[in-house]
């Protein structure tokens, strides 16, 4: 191959619009940006805002097309665009969570947005890879991005120790998923997953160096998504960084690692999965006793957050044990995103500087001040909690059901304790809002339109995608379906 | 090529790298050491990758195109981190010159 | 053999320099051993047929990467032990984790059979990557380039604000 030949890649446009968008309006923002003073930048916001407006478009675009691109690199599935959908949501609504408080904490702007853009064509990578390069350069374009704005706040030590703290440990993990996939690779002589499962159901790989492979990547994703023994880093980086990064890193990082974890191991390790399986299980249960075990005793609410979001990731590790319920994964992923970017924008209304207002005692009182807040923060914490007929209630209803229908009885019993464990310190909030006597004082600026609408979104999206499921349902169906197709036939290219 | 060398000397002397990388990540406890540590880590996949590619005629050169864009990872995390290591000492000596300030006042 | 001979010496440098870095209780000496490290893999690059990754390993990890984490350490150096974990593992039980996974992986590669005969062919590889790069592995360089762009942006906004704290 001697001259430059688009088509001999499998080269195509329309997989890439979504993130061609995002990555050109990251630049455009700094390039807008240098412009305007760093106090100017909710307009940077808002354009963000539009960046994320046209790639939502584009992929719309793209949903019902299952094509591949780059001879197999880059999967235009409907499993992709659900993904950057959620991820491009969860995006929206962080930044508009950013729009007033990136100003009133002197937060650079135009570098600010665009580190968020990077941090979402990553993801969209992470969601789209069909091979283990684009996953691993995808988790690292995140990854580097979350990295810096974790570490923004420039006047607290705090946050750069947050930043310092997740950079190590997620450095770290790079490593051993690099070493995983290294291995995986000499196993099976590939990188593609296609041909990586057609090894796996050949049985042309090399066993022991799969099982390390396999082992090593379970350790690498499990410090993505933040499960035990592997979510160390957790809750000092959600308490220092930034709030609306922290609902970020919540919701949109664990959104891509989930991702790209179950597009790998369900569908493309499947035919491996006996030697993955009962690793998952053992990591689901420890990760949701850790985690709600653990959010009992916090009394920062960033820090039950973080508590709490480690617990939901072994939730959604009881559905990845169970090879048919894949799509309740995807429907709880959605249905704990929404929940938690809610629950992180009312902690930015309360949130003053200096870390006050941060307490759950300082929620006392709430439902008298600001009855609206207090009632939208009720709707989170019922549904994190699993009440019916919110979103979380019924996403753990998908998850719990296929497990028990793939029977892992005792891995449900175990997860419906800790979803009654949870309820203590979920209506422990709904309790000091409304039961609790206190004078939580509000800075007017913490009130913002763009943190307001965020609330009312998520709270918006908690209730309607937990009494009519049936849609959202399907979509991850046929998102998973998509996925897990027959095999694409492996487009020859030239080499 | 390599009379009497086979794969297994490689991947062994890359697994020896991997844990010392390990163990110098669990017990360190400044952050450059820890971030040294890293480094092993990353060499050791490296090995891994090009002796594989090496050894199995197949793989192409899949292995070392691997290699180079771990070795460019490296290079960005170096960066990022040192600037997170830098910002923080910055902020430790702040700090003091702050405290400096209070006194005087 | 003379393959064999050179394969240990550099396994020797390598690993003894690796040793340093991990166990040196004065961060300039692990920091300086790394070089060995480095060079030791960049020969093991050479002797696997990898001309071009050697190259990139000199000039990459020891021109660059080396050479900016030499001047962090020396830049820092007031701050020594910069406490960023609470969950620092004694030697002792890192050494038992590090040998008992050791051990499991050691066992796991000995039982490995090799299916593949054969090794590549000893060519220059330097046109075979940049041909790999703008064919099948366009995507990943483009991306490449966009990690790149991100840490750099990130690496700025850090320090400029560092700076600008201190000002």
């Amino acid at each position: 191959m001697n001259t430059l030949n688009l088509a001999n890649l499998g080269f195509a446009w329309l997989p890439l619009l979504p993130l061609i968008a995002v990555a050109v309006g990251a630049a455009i923002i700094l390039l807008v940006g240098v412009r305007l003073e760093d106090e100017d930048s909710a307009g940077l916001g808002i354009l963000a805002l539009g960046v994320l407006l046209v790639s939502f478009v584009c992929t719309l675009f793209t949903i019902g097309v299952n094509a591949e691109a780059f001879g197999g690199a880059l999967l235009t599935d409907d499993y992709t665009a659900f993904f950057e959908i959620v991820i491009q949501a969860a995006a929206a609504i962080s930044v508009a969570l950013s729009l007033d408080y990136a100003a009133d904490n002197g937060l650079a702007g135009a570098e600010y947005y665009s580190l968020v853009l990077f941090a979402v064509l990553g993801m969209m990578l992470m969601a789209a890879a069909g091979d283990l390069i684009i996953v691993f350069l995808g988790l690292e374009t995140m990854s580097i991005a979350v990295y810096a704005l974790a570490g923004f706040v420039r006047r607290e030590a705090r946050s750069s120790e947050a930043a310092l703290k997740y950079f190590l440990l997620g450095a770290f993990s790079t490593g051993f998923l690099l070493y995983g996939i290294a291995l995986i690779y000499g196993a099976t002589g590939t990188v593609h997953l296609d041909g990586i499962r057609a090894a796996i159901v050949a049985r042309a790989a090399s066993q022991p160096y799969l099982e390390l492979g396999v082992g090593l990547m379970v350790i690498g994703f499990g410090f993505k998504v933040a499960a035990a023994p592997f979510h160390a880093w957790t809750p000092d980086a959600y308490e220092g960084a930034p709030t609306p990064i922290t609902a970020f890193m919540a919701t949109g990082v664990k959104l891509a690692a989930f991702a790209s974890f179950v597009r790998v191991f369900m569908i493309y390790l499947g035919p491996a999965a006996a030697q993955w399986s009962g690793v998952l299980w053992v990591l689901a249960a420890l990760t949701m006793t850790v985690g709600n075990v653990v959010a009992l005793v916090q009394d920062n609410i960033k820090r039950m957050l973080a508590y709490s979001a480690i617990a939901h990731a072994g939730y959604a590790l009881v559905g990845m044990t169970a090879a048919g319920s894949a799509a309740a994964v995807l429907y709880y992923l959605v249905a704990y995103a929404f929940a938690t970017l809610g629950a992180f924008a009312v902690v930015i209304v309360l949130e003053r500087r200096a870390t006050a207002g941060l307490r759950i005692a300082d929620y006392r009182g709430l439902a008298q001040t600001r009855p609206g807040l207090a009632a939208a923060m009720t709707l989170f914490m019922l549904s994190l909690t699993g009440v019916p007929p919110l979103a979380g209630f019924v996403g753990k209803l998908y998850v719990f059901a296929a497990a028990v229908d793939s029977g892992h009885v005792p891995l449900v019993v175990i997860a419906v304790i800790n979803s009654a464990i949870s309820a203590y310190y979920y209506i422990g909030v709904i309790v000091a809002m409304y039961m609790q006597e206190g004078t939580p004082e509000i800075e007017p600026s913490g009130a913002s339109p763009g943190v307001l609408i965020g609330v009312a979104i998520a709270a918006l999206a908690v209730v309607l995608i937990g009494i009519a499921p049936t849609p959202y349902m399907n979509a991850a169906r046929d998102a998973f379906a998509a996925a897990a197709g027959p095999p694409a036939q492996a487009t020859a290219f030239a080499r | 090529m390599p009379a009497g060398l086979t794969l297994n000397h490689f991947v062994i002397l890359s697994l020896a790298l991997f844990l010392l990388g390990s163990i110098c990540v669990l017990t360190r406890r400044n952050a450059i050491g820890i971030l040294l540590g890293i480094e092993l880590i990353l060499n050791a996949a490296n090995i891994n990758y090009v002796a594989f590619a090496f050894f199995n005629p197949a793989a192409h050169y899949d292995g070392q195109v691997f290699a180079i864009f771990v070795i460019m990872l490296a290079a960005a995390e170096a960066v990022i981190g040192l600037a997170i290591v830098l910002a923080i000492y910055n902020h430790l000596r702040t700090i003091d010159v702050a405290a400096n300030e209070t006194l005087k006042g | 053999m003379i393959a064999v001979i050179v394969f240990w010496t550099l396994a020797v440098i390598t690993v003894l320099s690796a040793m340093i870095t991990a166990f040196s209780r004065n961060i300039v000496y692990s920091a300086f051993a790394l070089l060995g490290s480095f060079a030791g893999v960049a020969g093991i690059y050479l002797l696997l047929g990898a001309d071009f990754l050697f190259i990139i390993q000199i000039f990459i990890y020891i021109g660059g990467i080396l050479v900016v984490t030499i001047f962090a350490v020396m830049l820092t150096q007031g701050v020594a032990d910069m406490n960023i974990s609470n969950r620092i593992v004694g030697l002792i039980p890192a050494a038992l984790i590090a040998l008992l996974a050791g051990a499991v992986m050691l066992e796991a590669i000995l039982r490995t059979p090799w299916p593949h005969p054969g090794t590549a062919a000893l060519n220059p590889t330097t046109h075979a990557i940049g041909n790999a790069f703008l064919g099948p592995f366009l995507l990943p360089f483009e991306i490449a380039s966009v990690v790149l762009l991100a840490a750099l942006i990130g690496a700025i906004v850090i320090s400029r604000q560092a700076a600008r704290a201190e000002a």
